[in-house]
């Protein structure tokens, strides 16, 4: 049952726009912001199960199988594993952004509040 | 309200201003959970019809699955798409990841000329001495100052106590109070796994026919790096972690990858198209350009993703002057 996969995905998606909505604590929402970059890898890696399916690897192939017949045969789907190996990486570069941001609003404004921070309040 | 705002409450005499105060409100606990909640359901209303574990694979998985071995000798269908068949996707992405590092950098500069990532507090040392005596200090902003003081005169200290590597510490000396190395078994542990790990992350890419590449290996040399750092201390990597050297390196990679892609295009009249001789299925070479494409992603990644981590562990303390100190409260009278 893959759809629970789904379904759990969906759940953390909106347990991060939840700690977003509420939270004003700044590392708060970077949590709340991996937590859906999160659900975005589950998600993927879930849509590229197949029911009693190998791994994308032709390398060495089962006795009496040729990589031909494994390429054709019941594989798990490739791309949205490299989907998944993309998004994780942006996820890293784009935490660590995030991260240098909070660290300087601190210094500059003395809290993590994002309601104190006065430039934030429109 | 929050434990934090409770415990300040109660001793107002003693905390003469807070710094920093974490006031945890919860704006819209409700909307906000009826939203998310809202949300999630719409999310797994949508999820209920997308196709499941018994779908037929996608055409563009199946093709990728089927050129990987006549057309690019790739026993690894994942690895051949990465670098091969959606090539110009992973290019985009090299180029977001030298964004985001860029930003970092940029964000976390000191206002002094850079040459390391740590140590730049000396450097402004004189600047600060400049700015400070007109603004008067109170015991706080002192103590604040001493402390930096210690941490500047810290290095001077370890000079005066010329030891040559943690380890000629002879075993049961009380550890430094700063102590910058970790302890003899950490340090130990760590001199074991570290070529073992660092082995492995080269054969991540290296061995592209077989599941790795240049993304998990570069991230693996990133361990290695803060492995190091973590057990030896900042001096023991200083000669490798420097800005000018990470940043050429980066850059070298970058400029590498643009190569490899256009090279393609010049060669063959496709961008990444493979412009290289493939050679024999499994072994290093076979992926042609996929491999050459996997190691400048090994250079790009690792240097990036430690350009970042370094600097954000080497970020100044730049803090701004506490406007509100003096007014009654921590700033929210205004509210």
């Amino acid at each position: 049952m893959i759809l629970v996969n789904y379904l759990a995905a969906g759940a953390l998606f909106g347990t991060g726009l939840y700690v977003l909505l509420t939270r004003r604590n700044l590392i708060k929402i970077v949590m709340g912001l991996s937590l859906m970059e999160a659900s975005t890898y589950l998600f993927m890696v879930s849509l590229a199960y197949r029911a009693g399916s190998t791994a994308p690897v032709l390398l060495s192939p089962p006795a009496g199988k040729t990589a031909r017949q494994l390429a054709h045969g019941n594989v798990a789907d490739p791309v949205l594993q490299n989907f998944c190996l993309t998004a994780v990486v942006i996820g890293v570069a784009v935490t660590a952004v995030f991260l240098s941001v909070v660290v300087r609003v601190a210094q500059h404004y003395r809290t993590l509040d994002a309601d104190r921070v006065r430039a934030m309040r429109g | 309200m929050t434990r934090t705002g409770i415990d300040a409450d109660r001793a107002p005499a003693r905390a003469v201003y807070r710094e920093a105060t974490e006031r945890e409100p919860r704006h819209r606990v409700w909307a906000g959970a009826l939203l998310a909640a809202g949300f999630a359901a719409a999310l797994g209303v949508a999820v209920a019809g997308i196709p499941r574990e018994h779908a037929p694979l996608p055409l563009i998985a199946r093709y990728a699955l089927d050129i990987a071995i006549p057309r690019w000798k790739l026993t690894e269908p994942v690895n051949e798409i990465v670098y091969g068949t959606r090539g110009f996707d992973t290019f985009g992405e090299t180029f977001l990841l030298l964004a985001a590092v860029i930003s970092v950098v940029v964000i976390t500069r000191p206002r002094e000329p850079r040459r390391g990532y740590f140590g730049e507090a000396a450097a402004g040392a004189r600047e600060q001495e400049q700015d400070d005596p007109a603004v008067g200090a109170d015991a706080t902003e002192q103590e604040a100052r001493s402390a930096e003081r210690l941490e500047q005169e810290d290095q001077a200290q370890k000079s005066e106590h010329p030891v040559e590597t943690p380890d000629a510490v002879p075993l049961g000396t009380p550890a430094p109070e700063r102590a910058e190395a970790m302890t003899v078994v950490v340090r130990t542990a760590i001199r074991v796994a570290l070529p073992i790990l660092a082995v492995a992350g080269l054969y991540l890419v290296v061995w592209g026919y077989s599941p790795g590449g240049g993304f998990p290996g570069g991230a693996v040399m990133l361990g290695v790096l803060l492995l190091v750092y973590a057990a030896f201390g900042r001096r023991k990597i200083s000669r490798v972690i420097r800005p000018d050297l990470l940043e050429n390196l980066e850059l070298a990679g970058a400029g590498l990858i643009i190569m490899t892609a256009f090279l393609g295009l010049a060669f063959q009249g496709s961008f990444s198209a493979n412009w290289l001789p493939l050679a024999q299925l499994m072994t290093p070479l076979s992926g042609g350009v996929a491999q050459l494409f996997s190691a400048s992603e090994l250079i790009e990644v690792a240097t990036g993703l430690a350009i970042a981590v370094f600097a954000l562990l080497g970020i100044s303390h730049d803090w701004a002057r506490d406007e509100d100190r003096n007014s009654s409260g921590d700033g929210e009278q205004g509210q």
